[in-house]
């Protein structure tokens, strides 16, 4: 059977999965865990779905929300000076201990003796198929019907940590304050309220132009445009998870 | 200006020839290095306006063979954080001809509007110097 045909059977779910396969999964070195929470045993075998990481977005037809919030990271821009940070952790009242956004590092090798720094912001990918979403037990959090902003209702979270370990960006945080887990929510109750939807804490608040905050669903925004500008390589993060993420990556 | 003796400049021993050619690692570390000739060793770090700028004299003078007054104090003063104070110490300056950009203008040194963490290093970078270990993921 392809791929593509394969792709079309429905997902039977977990109960069906016989132990012989969930072994032999082991054995690829895949967790079952893994194979569950990235949503079928499809995901894993196929690439069709990988496009983003060869250079150019998956290919959509309409954006599912409206406004459909997005953030575009200019990376080769930042130069991690963190006031992303301080702002979020500001406006949203992050501990020291967590994060709703965070900037990772790395070398890269740009020459026999050169490496060059890379600084990459993450936060929450607001996934159109968030793997944190599905694995809740008491839909503490949730897809917002209207924007895609990936929400929580902290009175309804027992704490159990399960959208952590389902999260494939490492997007959230056990906040001790309120015994709930705690993420980024585009601001939607602070900054993102007070600005009309324009931006976000951390948006404002970068120096160097790398956060685009803006609504894929209009197409005269700079997040629209930036993602949609020809020759120009476009990528998320993980897109091998087949979560849709909604945080977009490039340079300029 | 005042400034300790270990930090003037000295004029004297003037090893350098020519103006601007690279030649950065493969130079002498330590005992070598003369920060009479070539300022101080120790990186200079700017925190403002944003968090954190590295300098290395050595790069700029041993390695590409400017000389003291190549900068100061027309473009920098000596005084350890004399720049940063001045309020004006941005990219914008930078990219008008003041401070590093007079001479990373994409000419004779990459234009400032590139390679940007070349020079900008960072909290992580900061802390790194500052021998703070990088915090363990919180679960």
């Amino acid at each position: 059977m392809k791929v593509e045909d394969l792709e079309k059977l429905e997902n039977e779910g977990l109960d069906h999965l016989p132990s012989g396969e969930r072994r032999r999964f082991l054995q690829f070195g895949l967790s079952v865990t893994g194979v569950f929470l990235g949503g079928t045993v499809l995901s894993l075998t196929s690439a069709v779905k990988a496009h983003g990481a060869l250079g150019g977005m998956a290919e959509i037809k309409k954006f599912p929300y409206s406004p459909h919030y997005t953030m575009v990271m200019r990376q080769n821009r930042c130069i991690d000076c963190e006031r992303c940070k301080e702002a979020c952790q500001e406006t949203n009242h992050v501990p020291a201990y967590g994060y709703r956004t965070n900037i990772l590092s790395r070398e890269r090798s740009i020459g026999p003796d050169e490496t060059e720094t890379i600084f990459m912001p993450i936060l929450c990918n607001h996934c159109n198929r968030p793997p944190c979403v599905r694995v809740c037990p008491t839909s503490a959090t949730f897809k917002d019907k209207v924007t895609g902003i990936v929400k929580m209702d902290y009175a309804r979270c027992i704490g159990c940590k399960t959208c952590m370990a389902a999260c494939p960006y490492n997007a959230r945080y056990f906040k001790e304050e309120n015994r709930a887990i705690d993420k980024c929510n585009f601001c939607f109750d602070t900054k993102l309220l007070e600005t009309g939807g324009k931006g976000t804490a951390c948006s404002t608040a970068c120096p160097a132009g790398v956060r685009v905050f803006g609504d894929l669903s209009d197409p005269g925004s700079k997040a629209y445009q930036l993602i949609h500008a020809p020759e120009k390589v476009v990528w998320v993060l993980r897109p091998e998870t087949g979560a849709l993420p909604n945080v977009y990556y490039m340079n300029d | 200006m005042k400034f300790s003796a270990k930090n003037v400049f000295g004029l004297a021993g003037s090893l350098m020839v020519g103006v601007a050619l690279l030649g950065f690692s493969s130079q002498a570390m330590g005992a070598d290095y003369d920060e009479d000739t070539y300022g101080p060793e120790a990186p200079i770090v700017f925190v403002k306006p944003v968090k954190a700028v590295d300098f290395s004299h050595k790069i700029h003078t041993m390695g590409a063979g400017l000389e003291c007054d190549s900068c100061h104090d027309e473009l920098f003063e000596m005084e350890a954080g004399a720049t940063e104070e001045k309020g004006d110490f941005t990219m914008q300056a930078l990219y008008d001809g003041q401070y590093c950009g007079a001479c990373h203008d994409g000419e004779m040194a990459f234009a400032a509007n590139t390679r940007c963490t070349v020079c900008h290093i960072g909290v992580k970078g900061f802390e790194k110097l500052n021998g703070v270990e990088e915090a363990p993921a919180h679960h």
